[in-house]
């Protein structure tokens, strides 16, 4: 018992904050990240069969995705595309432009969330946390190689996925 | 199926990629979780374990039995005396209802009579209504068979009339026919 909280405050230490910048990226949300992250660590202290866990950091970011996209699903909601918006012709940061780009993330995040959870944890990794092939493959008990190709069918998912999202809004 | 452009995708991943928590949120989260992660796994350290689920619901089981079996004992009325009680409720009752017996008569009596006058007023009224209607109905119809008979005579008497004109016209034409025809004959004598 002892052991595992001194690892699990070892791993706050060393990859609390990365944990936290994962968690905003998928909310969109500080104070909501603030809530997963203890969610996370309490989940993380609760797990059953720890000792067959070889690689904390990657456990616990993989266990901070599904959270996270539980939590969307959880607070799902029907919004309208702004994709019909007209391109502005500046790129200032005006409340409209600041919207549109607040709701592609959203359609974005809510479109990641419809992956499969490998492909989903593969391309969050990749495009969202920046690391390095490498480091995902170590991470996911895989090789390089088939990291590159989930990532590759992840995104092609997505342009199918946000491609009728948003034939779905011409339609309406 | 329409595609996205994949540069459009990976323009919004990369706009995901970039945002950043400010340094005193993420501060403050890690704070917070080490202290209820400290503070949860601390309680759950020292926690006395529980019995388990079976053995606790029995334990319930028994003592909701014992204690009903005990408040039965306690609280449970004595035997009632059916005869006396009947006397006790009979003698009761009849006092009760003797009492109030008349005036709930009267009270009655009363009620009746205001219904009926109610009732009868209600029924002349209306009674009353319904007759000014039919009658205003049947001077409405008989001022319509008036002007239909009206109009009826104004008819004939211009029949009449027309009638009248037409044999005048022809009476005319005739002793103008019959002139000339008389006239023929005395001209051809005279020549």
């Amino acid at each position: 018992m002892e052991d595992r909280q001194r690892e699990l405050l070892e791993l706050l230490d060393k990859s609390g904050a990365s944990l936290y910048a994962l968690l905003t990226r998928l909310t969109l949300r500080q104070d909501v990240a603030e809530e997963l992250m203890q969610e996370l660590f309490i989940k993380l202290s609760n797990t059953k069969g720890l000792h067959k866990i070889r690689n904390w950091g990657a456990y616990a970011q993989r266990a901070a995705i599904n959270l996270a996209f539980d939590w969307r699903r959880r607070q799902r909601r029907t919004c309208l595309s702004l994709d019909d918006v007209p391109v502005a012709a500046s790129n200032d940061c005006s409340p409209l432009s600041n919207m549109i780009h607040a709701e592609q993330l959203q359609q974005m995040l809510n479109a990641i969330g419809r992956l499969n959870r490998t492909s989903r944890q593969a391309l969050v990794m990749r495009y969202v946390q920046q690391q390095p092939y490498d480091n995902i493959a170590e991470q996911m008990g895989k090789t390089a190689h088939q990291v590159r190709a989930l990532c590759y069918k992840a995104i092609n998912r997505l342009r199918d996925l946000l491609g009728k999202d948003r034939k779905e809004a011409y339609d309406v | 199926m329409s595609k996205i452009d994949e540069n459009e995708i990976c323009r919004r991943l990369e706009m995901l990629s970039q945002i950043e928590p400010t340094s005193e949120a993420t501060e403050r989260a890690i704070n917070r979780t080490r202290l209820g992660f400290t503070w949860g796994t601390a309680t759950t350290t020292y926690k006395i374990k529980s019995p388990s689920p079976i053995f606790r619901f029995a334990a319930a089981a028994v003592l909701l039995i014992c204690a009903g079996f005990l408040a039965g004992r306690l609280f449970a009325p004595q035997p009632i005396d059916v005869e006396q009680l009947r006397a006790e409720l009979e003698a009761s009752l009849k006092s009760s209802l003797s009492a109030s017996c008349e005036q709930i008569k009267d009270e009655l009596h009363q009620q009746v009579s205001r219904d009926l006058t109610q009732f009868a007023a209600q029924t002349l009224a209306a009674s009353t209504t319904v007759t000014d209607q039919r009658l205003i109905e049947l001077i409405q119809l008989i001022e319509e068979a008036r002007m239909r008979d009206r109009f009826r005579v104004a008819a004939a008497l211009e029949q009449i009339e027309l009638n009248r004109l037409q044999d005048k016209t022809r009476l005319g034409n005739g002793l103008q026919a019959l002139a000339t025809q008389t006239n023929e004959p005395l001209r051809t004598e005279q020549n």
